[in-house]
């Protein structure tokens, strides 16, 4: 064969250097996450114990102690946030699939895309304009406000998207059987399109577990245990990041524990919701 | 009887659609109050202090002075070195995944390591930060005699780099994976490696795709927050290395917004939360229309 | 008549996990000659001619044995880049590089193998392949333009221009025409008539007609097997094997 076999060699191991370099930088990324979870694992493992979830935070200079205010905080926030997000979601992603023609439609899904883009940060400035000014105080509604406008694009999508891939004849079979719009799509569509819903519920809502900047202004924090919204409260997010900036060696450790129980969690939901789609 | 209950359901059904139709108008007039809440909260400060807000390079509350350049620079800094960092990693993991993992197993492992990344909240990001990289940084700078702050562009880059590969792999992968196995086959036909092909084939189809996720990623960096406010240091000045603290648009909202009470301090942190917002919303917006035009090109 | 063999394959035996598709099949081409492989669909054209230029070291799943020699080399053990600027292949659908131009598509085999040229034998490349292929009058203007505005046929013929650049020893054509319209078929067709003086061509077609007007030699597979090797004259007027009397007369498709 006439063709140079040294420049052919130069080609091949020019291919091999290329294909080896990318295959190094691609499980390169496995060391930083394993030193992420490694040291979230090894500080936090020790303090996630019963007291983690029963005790609130011990005072500065006394050991032990828990997140408990934390943690019903941020199931407060986060449940709330779900009870606005999740049915308005749908009627938004219902309206987005179903109402094509209508003179908004278009514009509305540009509203949905755009507030999906917006930096959580401003979420938390309209949501302390909002609800914060005007009552004088934090709380945790704003907070679940803020939130909420968060989630709403997500489960929108999610919804607009499902029934997307619903074919017409089901909704053909359920007017033949003389139904009418709204049980067919209460009856008939929506529980067709139930694991796409939940599953973009479950992103969404382990989305705004992990969320801090909205909080800041909002929630704020509360060092005591606090069970109404319409004050100041804590959440495991607000906790960590400040402790974090603490100086206190006990509260790094609660900080650190309270990190690893929101990874099992967040991680946890986006891997049930990864499974309920299969 | 019959009757009866086909008018309540009739009702029922008329009310359902315009509940629809209200969620519709319901969601323009949040974005819509959304936007006028910034504009008319910025609006104290857009008229004291008008545009030279954008080029003031002096931020002191406490003197009343009020100028945005130096978080406007500091987003830039870091989020730009952020995306160098990322590129390297996101191109490789992109056409690993599309093109030579293309139906493979393995291929679940980097897409389970892509998930892991994009899902670890940010505030972990900011805390892991602070607690592992900032001390390594902190003996770097003592090797090399500098001022050891640890915290400030360097640390907040490393740690968003890693934060935004996820968000331009999403695309990357799939873009490298659309590029017709017709083409690749004729070039293969014609006896090019596979470098060759990813180099002359591949990449030039896809790189629209290319550019629009790491687009996408750069916007992400640039609205990030807690992550980059716990490691960058908070410092209101122009950055002169990627050694120094700083502080971005976002950090010093995350930052100063809870104690601010100045008036004019408050409408000027909201100002800059308004600057953020068009900044992000532009590229958001440049990205999604090559996305368009991508998908229906192909 | 005495044909020199350009390509041999013996006992050739190419699997898909456990599903033969080609069982021990032996055969020579001729150089510069017309071959045409024909049979019903899904019984391993494409698997075949495919493995001529090595594109199964592409996909894993699929397992070749046997032994095809080129010269004195059994292209099964060489190296598949030798192989493929040897022996090129154009395929079903054309498929020109859509982020190259016309111009730089006829170069596209020299691009990619990193081969440096000088203006002169750029232009010249181009210009001797556009000729050959009858498309240096239809494009000339446009030369620097992308190729993706072009016909279909027109498209296909840029396709074969930038593997005769490489000036391939043997042709492979995997219908080539069956993504085309009668017109644009029969330009083809000349084409082939022409180009079997510079290159020999294994064609792939299930269209009888096209076999018999461009072919010299005419295999016919059925099933994996080759069930009969002959001039087209012979295969078309006196086949010896009742299955391709049958596929002759269209009796399965
Ligand atoms: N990638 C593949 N995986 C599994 N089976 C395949 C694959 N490609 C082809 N086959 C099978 O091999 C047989 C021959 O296919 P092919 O060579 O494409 O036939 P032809 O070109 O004659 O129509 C078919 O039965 C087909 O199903
Ligand atoms: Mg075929």
């Amino acid at each position: 064969m006439k063709l140079n076999k040294t420049n052919l060699e130069k080609r091949l191991l020019k291919n091999k250097i290329f294909y080896e370099t990318i295959k190094i930088f691609s499980y390169a990324l496995l060391i930083p996450l394993a030193l992420i979870l490694f040291y979230i694992i090894k500080n936090g493992i020790a303090y996630l114990n019963l007291d983690f979830f029963i005790k609130m935070p011990a005072p500065v200079g006394e050991t032990g102690g828990g997140a408990l205010s934390a943690i019903i905080g941020s199931f407060l926030i986060v449940g709330l946030s779900g009870l606005i997000a999740i049915p308005l979601g749908m009627l938004i992603g219902v309206f987005l699939a179903e109402f094509k023609e209508h003179k908004i439609n278009n514009l509305t899904r540009l509203a949905v895309e755009t507030l999906q883009g917006i930096p959580s940060i401003i979420y938390g400035i309209v949501a302390y304009a909002w609800f914060v000014m005007p009552f004088g105080k934090f709380s945790g509604i704003s907070a679940s406000i803020a939130l909420a406008l968060m989630m709403l694009p997500m489960v929108a999508k999610a919804t607009e998207e499902s029934l997307k891939m619903i074919p017409y004849t089901l909704k053909e079979a359920s007017y033949a059987l003389g139904a009418n719009y709204y049980t067919t799509i209460k009856k008939v569509i929506l529980p067709s399109c139930q694991k796409g819903i939940t599953s973009g519920v479950l992103i969404g809502i382990s989305r705004i577990l992990g969320e801090t900047a909205p909080l800041l202004f909002t929630a704020f924090g509360n060092a005591f245990l606090n069970f109404n919204m319409a004050k100041p409260i804590n959440a495991l997010p607000l906790l960590i990041y400040n402790y974090a900036s603490s100086p206190y060696q006990e509260w790094h450790q609660i900080a650190w524990a309270s990190s690893l129980f929101l990874i099992i969690i967040v991680l946890g939901l986006s891997i049930i919701s990864k499974n309920v789609i299969k | 009887m019959k009757i009866m209950i086909n008018l309540t359901t009739h009702k029922k059904n008329q009310l359902f659609i315009k509940t629809l139709k209200g969620a519709g108008y319901l969601t323009l007039i949040i974005l819509t109050l959304f936007l006028f809440t910034l504009i008319f909260n910025s609006f104290l400060s857009l008229k004291t202090i008008s545009l030279s807000f954008l080029f003031n390079t002096n931020w002191q509350p406490n003197t009343g002075n009020f100028g945005a350049a130096p978080f406007i620079i500091g987003t830039l800094f870091t989020s730009i070195l952020a995306l160098l960092i990322s590129i390297p990693f996101s191109l490789s993991i992109s056409i690993y995944i599309g093109y030579f993992l293309k139906n493979k197993k393995r291929k679940n492992t980097l897409e389970t390591l892509m998930d892991l990344l994009a899902g670890i909240p940010s505030v972990i990001y900011g805390f892991w930060g602070l607690m592992v990289l900032v001390p390594i940084i902190i003996k770097l700078q003592t090797t090399l005699g500098i001022i050891p702050y640890g915290v400030g562009i360097l640390a907040a880059s490393l740690i968003l780099s890693l934060m935004i590969i996820p968000y331009s792999v999403t695309l990357g992968k799939d873009v490298i994976n659309l590029v017709p196995t017709d083409l690749v086959e004729a070039a293969i036909g014609l006896g090019a490696t596979p470098y060759e092909v990813i180099k002359h084939i591949a990449i030039p189809y896809s790189l629209s795709g290319l550019f629009a996720g790491h687009l996408m990623a750069f916007g992400r960096a640039i609205s990030e927050t807690m992550a980059v406010t716990m490691v960058i240091g908070n410092r209101n000045f122009i950055p002169k290395s990627i050694m120094d603290p700083a502080n971005t648009l976002a950090s010093v909202i995350a930052n100063e917004f809870g104690e601010a009470s100045a008036p004019l301090h408050i409408s000027s942190l909201i100002e800059l939360g308004l600057i953020l917002l068009i900044i992000t919303t532009i590229i958001n917006i440049i990205g999604k229309i090559i996305v368009k035009a991508y998908t229906i090109e192909t | 008549m005495t044909n020199e063999t350009i390509l041999s394959i013996e006992k050739l035996n190419i699997s898909v996990k456990k599903n033969k598709i080609i069982k021990n099949l032996s055969l020579s081409f001729y150089k510069n000659k017309v071959t045409a492989i024909m049979g019903p669909s899904g019984c391993g054209k494409t698997t075949l001619i495919r493995s001529l230029n090595r594109m199964h070291d592409l996909d894993k799943s699929f397992k070749v044995k046997g032994n095809i020699s080129f010269g004195n080399t059994n292209l099964l053990k060489a190296d598949p880049i030798l192989v493929r600027q040897q022996i090129g292949m154009v395929f079903q659908r054309p498929n020109p590089f859509p982020n190259m131009s016309i111009y730089e598509n006829v170069l596209a085999g020299y691009i990619l193998n990193g081969i440096k040229l000088s203006k002169e034998e750029k232009d010249n490349i181009v210009d001797i392949n556009l000729k050959k292929v009858g498309l240096y009058d239809e494009v000339s203007d446009n030369i620097h333009r992308k190729g993706s505005h072009l016909s279909g046929g027109q498209q296909q013929r840029l396709c074969i221009a930038r593997t005769l650049a490489m000036k391939p020893k043997v042709l492979l054509l995997d219908e080539p025409t069956s993504a085309l319209d009668p017109k644009a078929t029969t330009r083809i067709e000349n084409l082939i008539n022409e180009l079997k003086n510079e290159v020999s061509i294994i064609m792939v077609t299930h269209n009888i007609e096209q076999a018999s007007r461009v072919s010299d030699y005419t295999a016919f597979l059925y099933l994996g097997d080759l069930i009969e090797y002959d001039t087209t004259e012979t295969i078309f007027t006196v086949p010896k094997d009742k299955r391709t009397e049958e596929y002759l007369s269209r009796k399965y498709g």
